[in-house]
C-alpha cells in the first residue's frame, strides 16, 4: 500500500465502517456563528467556546477545472466552492467526477456530499488524504 | 485630522518585461532615476523611502535598502511593504501620508517585481499551501474562474463578452511602449486559446512580468516651485480583507467597494468625474467587477457596459488606457506604482498616441492577495486629479 498523511484530523472526520465522511465546523457558543475549519478564536466575539458539528451535504455555488495546477497536484483539477444552508459555511474543495464529464455532471445548484481521498502527492510519492466533494448519490 | 494636500511631483518606470534584460535591484534603480530626473530635484531632498515588492520573491531582505544604498539615498527613513500585488500601491500611499501628515516635505513609493528569475517562475500564483484552499490546489486563476463561472451563471454574460475585455485592452497596449505585448487580438484568438481554469483561457489571465517603477510626492508649495505640471493625489486609500466563511457574493468585490467609498469620498468626486481608470485587471473578470464595483454600471451589467463601449475610449469612462495587467503583464509589486505613473502622465496629458481626452480625474486600483476567508488580503486605490 502507499503511504499516505491525513491533512489536519481535526478538519474532517471518516467514520468507521458504514457512515459516510463529514465536515467537522464549529458553532460559536459566545455569537452564534459557524465556522470552518476549526479556529482559536471566533473573529466575530473572540469567544473560544465551541460546539462540533458535522456537514454532510451542500449545495454547489461555483466551480471551475483547473488546467494549469500547482506542484504535486494533477491537472486537469477539479474544484468548488459548497454551501451549507442550514449551517451558513461554504468550503472549497476539490471534486470528483466521472473523467470527462464534467460539464454533464457538475451544475451550479446541485446537492453535493463530502467523501474522502488523495488531494495532492508530496515530494518522495507520500500522498496527502483530505476532504473532498462528489455529486450527493 | 489637518491633512496637508499632497502632490505627485516626479514619476518613472522601466518597461514592462516578460524577462527583464537586468535584475531586480537594477529595475529599481533605473525607475528612481527616472523619477527624479522627471522631478527636476537632487535625490537627497528625498525625505522618506517606501519600497513595495512582493514577499521577498528577489530573495533578499531589506530589498529597498540594497535597491537605494548604491545610488546615495540613504540616511533617511525606509521601509520595505508587502501585500502582494498592492506592494507598490502602498509604498506610494507611504509616500502620501508622511507628506500629508507633515512628517516630511518630499517622499517616495517604488516598487519593484522581478516574476521571471524569482522561485515563482513557470507557475500559476497560489495561496499559500497551509491555507486549506491552497493546500486543496485552488490558484488565483482558478479563484477567478469561479467568480467568472458564477458570474455567467447569474448574469446576461458569456465567455465571449469575458473576451472584450482582453481584446480592449491589447488594442489600448498597442499604443503603450512600456507594455510587455501589443499586437492586437481578436474574440476568436481569445476563445480559442488554451483553457487555464475554466472559463478563462489564457488571453484572459494577465502574464507573469518584470518591471520597476518611482513615484515622488510633494507638498503643493514644492510642487509649485518646481513648476511641473501639477497633478494632485485627491484620494490614497488603504484597506484590508475581512475574514468570512459564508456565503459571500462571489460576483462582486466586496473589498473593492468599500476602498472605492472611502476614495469617492476623500476626493469629494464621484464615478461621472472620473475619466479613466487602470484597475486590476489581472483577469478578464476583474474588469465587469470593478465596473460595478466602481459604480460605472450596476450589478451584473458588467458585460453590458463593455459591449456597448462604455469603458473604452469615447465612452463613459476608458478602463485600462496603457493596456492593463492583462497586456502589460502583471509584475506583481511593481504594478500597483505603475499605474500610478500612468495616471500621472494621462494628466498632464503626455500620454501620447494612448492619451485619454481632457484627462481630469484619474483612478488607480491594485487588490492582492489569496488568503482564505478574505475576498481579497489588500485593497489600494488612488484618485489623481489635475
Ligand atoms: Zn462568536
Amino acid at each position: 500500500m502507499e503511504e499516505q498523511v491525513i491533512y489536519h484530523p481535526d478538519f474532517f472526520a471518516i467514520p468507521e465502517g458504514e457512515g459516510k465522511p463529514y465536515l467537522i465546523a464549529f458553532h460559536c457558543a459566545g455569537c452564534g456563528k459557524t465556522w470552518f475549519p476549526i479556529l482559536p478564536y471566533c473573529p466575530s466575539c473572540w469567544s473560544n467556546q465551541f460546539e462540533k458539528i458535522a456537514l454532510h451535504t451542500g449545495k454547489l455555488y461555483t466551480y471551475t477545472v483547473q488546467n494549469t495546477p500547482q506542484a504535486g497536484v494533477k491537472a486537469p483539477l477539479l474544484f468548488g466552492f459548497v454551501d451549507f444552508p442550514e449551517e451558513g459555511v461554504r468550503v472549497g474543495a476539490q471534486i470528483e467526477v466521472e473523467a470527462g464529464k464534467v460539464k454533464e455532471q457538475l451544475k451550479i445548484g446541485m446537492e453535493m456530499q463530502v467523501i474522502a481521498g488523495p488531494i495532492r502527492e508530496e515530494k518522495g510519492g507520500k500522498q496527502v488524504i483530505s476532504y473532498k466533494f462528489m455529486p450527493a448519490v | 485630522m489637518n491633512q496637508r494636500e499632497v502632490y505627485i511631483i516626479g514619476v518613472g518606470m522601466t518597461k514592462i518585461y516578460k524577462k527583464a534584460p537586468v535584475s531586480a535591484d537594477e529595475l529599481g534603480r533605473q525607475a528612481i532615476y527616472e523619477a527624479v530626473k522627471d522631478a527636476g530635484i537632487s535625490p537627497k531632498e528625498i525625505q522618506s523611502i517606501f519600497i513595495g515588492e512582493m514577499g521577498g520573491l528577489s530573495g533578499s531582505i531589506c530589498f529597498g535598502q540594497r535597491v537605494c544604498g548604491t545610488i546615495g539615498l540613504g540616511g533617511v527613513p525606509m521601509a520595505n511593504v508587502e501585500s502582494a500585488c498592492s506592494s507598490g500601491a502602498i509604498a506610494v500611499h507611504q509616500a502620501y501620508k508622511d507628506v500629508a501628515s507633515g512628517r516630511c516635505d518630499v517622499a517616495m513609493g517604488i516598487g519593484v517585481q522581478h516574476l521571471s528569475g524569482s522561485r515563482t517562475a513557470g507557475t500559476g500564483l497560489a495561496p499559500d499551501p497551509s491555507d486549506p484552499e491552497g493546500i486543496q490546489g485552488a490558484t488565483m486563476a482558478g479563484m477567478y474562474a469561479m467568480r467568472a463561472q458564477r458570474y455567467l451563471y447569474e448574469f446576461d454574460a458569456t465567455p465571449a463578452d469575458l473576451a472584450l475585455v482582453a481584446v480592449k485592452n491589447r488594442r489600448h497596449a498597442a499604443n503603450n511602449p512600456y507594455s510587455s505585448y501589443q499586437k492586437p487580438i481578436t474574440v476568436e484568438e481569445v476563445l480559442n486559446a488554451r483553457t487555464i481554469a475554466d472559463p478563462l483561457t489564457l488571453l484572459m489571465c494577465c502574464p507573469n512580468a518584470d518591471g520597476g517603477a518611482a513615484v515622488i510626492v510633494a507638498t503643493k508649495e514644492k510642487a509649485q516651485q518646481l513648476g511641473s505640471k501639477l497633478v494632485r493625489i485627491s484620494a490614497s486609500s488603504l484597506t484590508s480583507g475581512i475574514f468570512r466563511n459564508d456565503f459571500r457574493d462571489m460576483t462582486e468585490m466586496e473589498i473593492t467597494i468599500r476602498c472605492t467609498q472611502k476614495s469617492y469620498e476623500m476626493a469629494g468626486l464621484g464615478p461621472d468625474d472620473i475619466d479613466m481608470v487602470e484597475c486590476h485587471d489581472a483577469f478578464a473578470i476583474g474588469e465587469f467587477l470593478y465596473y460595478e464595483a466602481m459604480g460605472f454600471c450596476k450589478h451584473g451589467e458588467g458585460a453590458g457596459f463593455i459591449r456597448s463601449g462604455g469603458p473604452d475610449y469615447g465612452g463613459k469612462v476608458v478602463f485600462s488606457p496603457r493596456g492593463g495587467l492583462l497586456s502589460c503583464g502583471h509584475p506583481t509589486g511593481c504594478t500597483g506604482t505603475a499605474q500610478i505613473v500612468e495616471a500621472t502622465w494621462q494628466l498632464r496629458g503626455d500620454a501620447v498616441a494612448r492619451q485619454v481626452p481632457d484627462c481630469k480625474a484619474a483612478i488607480t486600483h491594485v487588490t492582492g492577495g489569496g488568503v482564505y476567508g478574505l475576498d481579497n488580503a489588500a485593497c489600494t486605490m488612488h484618485i489623481l486629479t489635475r
